[in-house]
C-alpha cells in the first residue's frame, strides 16, 4: 500500500508545523489561549479558520483552564479538538487537564516547552511538561520542526485509537524550536485523511448524547474507582507499543519515521551512551558523529516519549553498556537530579549497576552547547573506565 | 348549590409526566433546590444535558459508582469547568448541525466565585446554552461557608459571630445585575414561591438559548444554612420577594423589566426575622443590610425605566 507521498516543503516555524499538524487532522473544536512562547500556534490556527482552510469551531476563551475544559468536552461528546498552551498555561489548566485524562477524553494538545516556576523565566526549559508527568497523560517530545508536524498528526492516531483513549500532549522547546524556522514536508490533506481513516472504522466510544443516561464525571468510589484507574493504567501500557506501530504505519505512508518511544543513534555497538530528549537532541548526535571520528564508541538515545515511560526499551537499549549520561532540561525538586535521570535509576536492576550521571544543563535558555556535549561525554568515558566520578553535574555551574 | 372550583395553576400540568429522577432520594428535608432541579427538568424536557459540579446539587445528580439517581444526561465537572465544559458540548453539537439544550446547574459557590470567570466568558461570546444558578447565598454543602453573594452581616461558618468581628462584612456579589450586563440573551431572576414566572422563565431561556447565553438566577435559600424550618422554605422565598430582597425581573440584551412588581413591600425585618443567620444583627447592622437592599432594588428598577424591555406576549 505504499502509495507515492508527495507533500509539499515549506519553510515555517516549529509553531506553524504545530498548527498545521493541527489543520490537516480536521479537528472539530479548537481552543485559543495565547502565551509566549505558543501565541503564533494559536495566530496560526486563526488565519488558517479566516483562510477557509479550518473548519472548526473556534473558541476564543478567557483563559486555559476554560480551554482545556471545553475541548475534554467537547471530546466526550464526540469530537475531535485541539488546544495549545505552555508552561503558566499548563500550570492554570492543571485541575482539567486532571479531570481529562480521568474521563479518558482522548484530546490532543500542543504544550510549548517553557521554564518555571520563576515568574521572570520567559525562556526554554521542560520544568512545565514533568510539572504534570502524572496527571495520567501521554506524554510525547519532538525534536525539530518536522518531528513537531507528524507527532501532532501521529498523537491523533494515538489518543483516538480504540484501545487507548488517553489524551496526548504533543511536547517541544519553546524558543529553540517555536520560533526556529525549518524547512517542513506538509502532508497533503487526503493523505492525512488516509491516514487517520482506521480511526473510523474501529468501535464507537462511550459519547454524551442528549436524552441519553450517560452520566459523566460520576463518584467512582472504592472498587469502582480502583477498577476504572487500573484501566487508565492499562491503557497507558498499551500506548507504547501502539505508539511503536503508529510510527511505523506513519513511516509507511509518508516515508518518514522516527524509532516510536525511543529512537536509538549509534547504540548498536556502543560502549557508552547519553540519553536526552528535544531540541538538545540534534547536537548531542552532531557531537557524536565526530566523536565516532576519533574512534570513541558512543551512542545516543533519544527520548521521545517520556509518559508512559519506555522501561522495556530504554532497558533493552542501554543493557551491556559501561557508562550513561542523562540530559535533563529540568530539575526534579526533592530529588539532587534531573527527572528523567531519576526515573532511568528506577531501571538500574534491569540495566545493570555501571555509573550513570545526571546532567543538569540549558535551564533558562542556557545553551545545550557542543562544548558542554563534549565535556559531558568525556566525564562519561572517564567513569566508564573505572575513574571516580560526580553523579550529578550542573554543567552550567561547573565552567 | 353551585360548588366553586378553583382553577388550578398550569404549573401543574408540568407534573404529569414521569419524574426522571429515582423516587426516595432527597436532599436536606425543605431544600427549595430539590424542587428547582425535578421541575427545571419538568420544563426543560428529558432531551437535556446537564452540566454540574460538586455541590449540594451533586448528591443527587452524581451517581454512584456505575448506578445513576436520574434519567438524565450529565457531565458532572470541576467547579471550575462547569461554562466551559457547556461551551465545548455546545460547540461540538454546533459543528455537526445538531440542536441541544446544555443546562448548566450550580451553586453560587461555583457562578459567583471559582467559576466565575468561564462564566463571565461565556456569557461575554454569548454561548448558546442555559447557566441555572441556585444561590444558597455560601458554600451549603461544605458545610455553610461564605460565599461572595452571602449578605451583609450574614452569619456562616467562616463569618462567625465574636467580640472582634460580627458576621459578613461585605455586601456580596449582585451576580444576575453583573451576567446581565454581559449583554447576553437572556438573563433572569426567579425563586421557587413563583413557579409560573420560573416556568416562564425557563421555557424563554430555552428559546433565547438559540440566539445566545441565557442565564436564570434562582434564590433558593437553605434551611439547614440559613436555620428556618423546613417547612418554611417557600414562604422564605415569598418574602424575599415581597421584601424587595429579591426582585424577579428579566433582561435580554441589556434591556430589563420586572416580571413581578410589589406595589407595597413589605418591610425587610419580616424576611430577617425568620432566618436565624440574622438574628444577631443589631439596628444599626439591620440598617446596612436594609440600605443595601434598598440600592440594589433602586438599581434594577432605574435600569428598567432607563432601558425598558417590553413584555412579549
Amino acid at each position: 500500500m505504499n502509495m507515492k507521498y508527495k507533500g509539499e516543503m515549506r519553510t515555517i516555524t516549529g509553531n506553524a508545523a504545530a498548527a498545521y499538524g493541527a489543520m490537516l487532522c480536521r479537528p472539530d473544536v479548537v481552543a485559543l489561549y495565547p502565551i509566549t512562547p505558543q501565541t503564533e500556534v494559536v495566530e496560526q490556527l486563526s488565519r488558517f479558520s479566516a483562510d477557509g482552510l479550518l473548519d472548526a469551531e473556534m473558541v476564543e476563551v478567557e483563559g486555559e483552564n476554560s480551554a482545556m475544559n471545553i475541548v475534554a468536552a467537547a471530546a466526550i461528546s464526540g469530537g475531535r479538538v485541539f488546544t495549545a498552551s505552555s508552561s503558566w498555561g499548563l500550570a492554570f489548566m492543571y485541575d482539567a487537564l486532571l479531570q481529562t485524562s480521568g474521563f479518558r477524553a482522548p484530546v490532543v494538545m500542543v504544550n510549548v516547552n517553557r521554564e518555571m516556576p520563576g515568574i521572570l523565566a520567559v525562556s526554554t526549559g521542560q520544568q512545565d511538561m514533568i510539572g504534570t508527568r502524572d496527571v495520567g497523560w501521554i506524554q510525547i517530545i519532538a525534536e525539530d520542526c518536522q518531528e513537531i508536524l507528524d507527532l501532532v498528526i501521529m498523537a491523533y492516531r494515538l489518543a483516538e485509537d480504540f484501545d487507548i483513549q488517553v489524551p496526548v500532549m504533543v511536547n517541544y522547546d519553546g524558543f529553540y524550536l517555536s520560533y526556529l524556522s525549518e524547512g517542513v514536508n506538509i502532508p497533503a490533506r487526503e493523505e492525512v485523511d488516509v491516514f487517520l481513516a482506521p480511526l473510523k472504522e474501529q468501535p464507537e466510544r462511550p459519547k454524551l448524547v442528549p436524552g441519553g443516561p450517560l452520566g459523566c464525571g460520576t463518584h467512582g468510589i472504592e472498587k469502582g474507582f480502583v477498577e476504572l484507574r487500573y484501566k487508565h493504567c492499562a491503557a497507558m501500557e498499551r500506548a507504547k507499543n501502539k505508539f511503536d506501530e503508529i510510527d511505523r504505519l506513519f513511516g509507511e505512508s509518508f516515508e518518514r519515521s522516527y524509532g516510536g518511544q525511543i529512537e536509538e543513534y549509534y547504540m548498536e555497538d556502543a560502549e557508552i551512551a547519553l540519553l536526552a530528549s528535544g531540541s538538545a537532541s540534534g547536537t548531542v548526535k552532531k557531537v557524536i558523529d565526530s566523536k565516532r571520528k576519533h574512534g570513541l564508541k558512543i551512542g545516543l538515545v533519544k527520548l521521545r516519549m517520556f509518559r508512559p515511560f519506555p522501561s522495556e526499551r530504554l532497558s533493552r537499549a542501554f543493557r551491556g553498556k559501561k557508562a550513561i549520561g542523562v540530559i535533563d532540561r529540568s530539575i526534579c525538586f526533592g530529588w539532587d537530579c534531573g527527572p528523567i535521570y531519576m526515573e532511568l535509576r528506577a531501571l538500574s536492576s534491569e540495566i545493570g549497576l555501571i555509573p550513570m550521571m545526571s546532567f543538569i544543563d540549558g535551564l533558562a535558555n542556557m545553551d545545550i552547547s557542543i562544548v558542554h556535549i563534549e565535556r559531558m561525554i568525556d566525564s562519561v568515558y572517564a567513569a566508564s573506565q573505572g575513574k571516580p566520578y560526580q553523579r550529578v553535574n550542573w554543567v552550567i555551574l561547573e565552567e | 348549590m353551585m360548588v366553586k372550583k378553583k382553577k388550578l395553576s398550569k404549573i401543574f400540568d408540568y407534573f404529569r409526566d414521569e419524574d426522571p429522577f429515582a423516587g426516595g432520594i432527597s436532599i436536606c428535608s425543605g431544600c427549595p433546590m430539590e424542587l428547582l432541579l425535578r421541575f427545571m427538568s419538568k420544563v426543560l424536557g428529558k432531551d437535556i444535558i446537564i452540566v454540574g459540579t460538586p455541590s449540594c446539587s451533586a448528591i443527587v445528580l452524581y451517581g454512584q459508582n456505575i448506578g445513576s439517581w436520574h434519567k438524565l444526561s450529565y457531565y458532572g465537572c470541576l467547579m471550575t469547568g462547569v461554562a466551559s465544559s457547556a461551551t465545548g458540548i455546545t460547540r461540538y453539537y454546533r459543528k455537526i448541525g445538531k440542536d441541544v439544550t446544555v443546562v448548566c446547574f450550580t451553586g453560587d459557590g461555583c457562578a459567583a466565585d471559582v467559576g466565575f470567570q468561564p462564566l463571565s466568558g461565556a456569557a461575554e461570546r454569548n454561548e448558546n446554552f442555559i447557566y441555572i444558578c441556585y444561590d444558597n447565598e455560601g458554600y451549603m454543602n461544605t458545610g455553610v461557608q461564605r460565599s461572595s453573594t452571602t449578605p451583609f452581616g450574614a452569619k456562616t461558618s467562616t463569618t462567625p459571630i465574636g467580640v472582634a468581628r460580627r458576621g459578613n462584612e461585605t455586601t456580596g456579589k449582585n451576580l444576575p445585575f453583573i451576567i446581565a450586563m454581559h449583554k447576553v440573551s437572556y438573563a433572569a431572576t426567579a425563586t421557587l414561591s413563583h413557579l409560573e414566572d420560573l416556568a416562564k422563565k425557563l421555557i424563554k431561556a430555552k428559546e433565547k438559548k438559540n440566539e445566545g447565553f441565557a442565564y436564570i438566577h434562582v434564590f433558593s435559600p437553605c434551611p439547614t444554612g440559613w436555620g428556618f424550618p423546613m417547612d418554611l422554605s417557600i414562604e422564605v422565598c415569598r418574602m424575599a420577594v415581597r421584601t424587595n430582597y429579591f426582585p424577579l425581573w428579566e433582561a435580554e440584551r441589556g434591556k430589563f423589566r420586572l416580571t413581578h412588581k410589589i406595589k407595597k413591600s413589605r418591610p425587610l425585618k419580616d424576611l430577617v426575622r425568620m432566618i436565624r443567620k440574622f438574628s444577631h444583627l443589631t439596628d444599626e447592622e439591620m440598617g446596612m443590610l436594609e440600605k443595601e437592599v434598598h440600592e440594589r432594588y433602586r438599581l434594577i428598577e432605574g435600569v428598567t425605566q432607563m432601558m425598558p424591555l417590553k413584555e412579549t406576549p
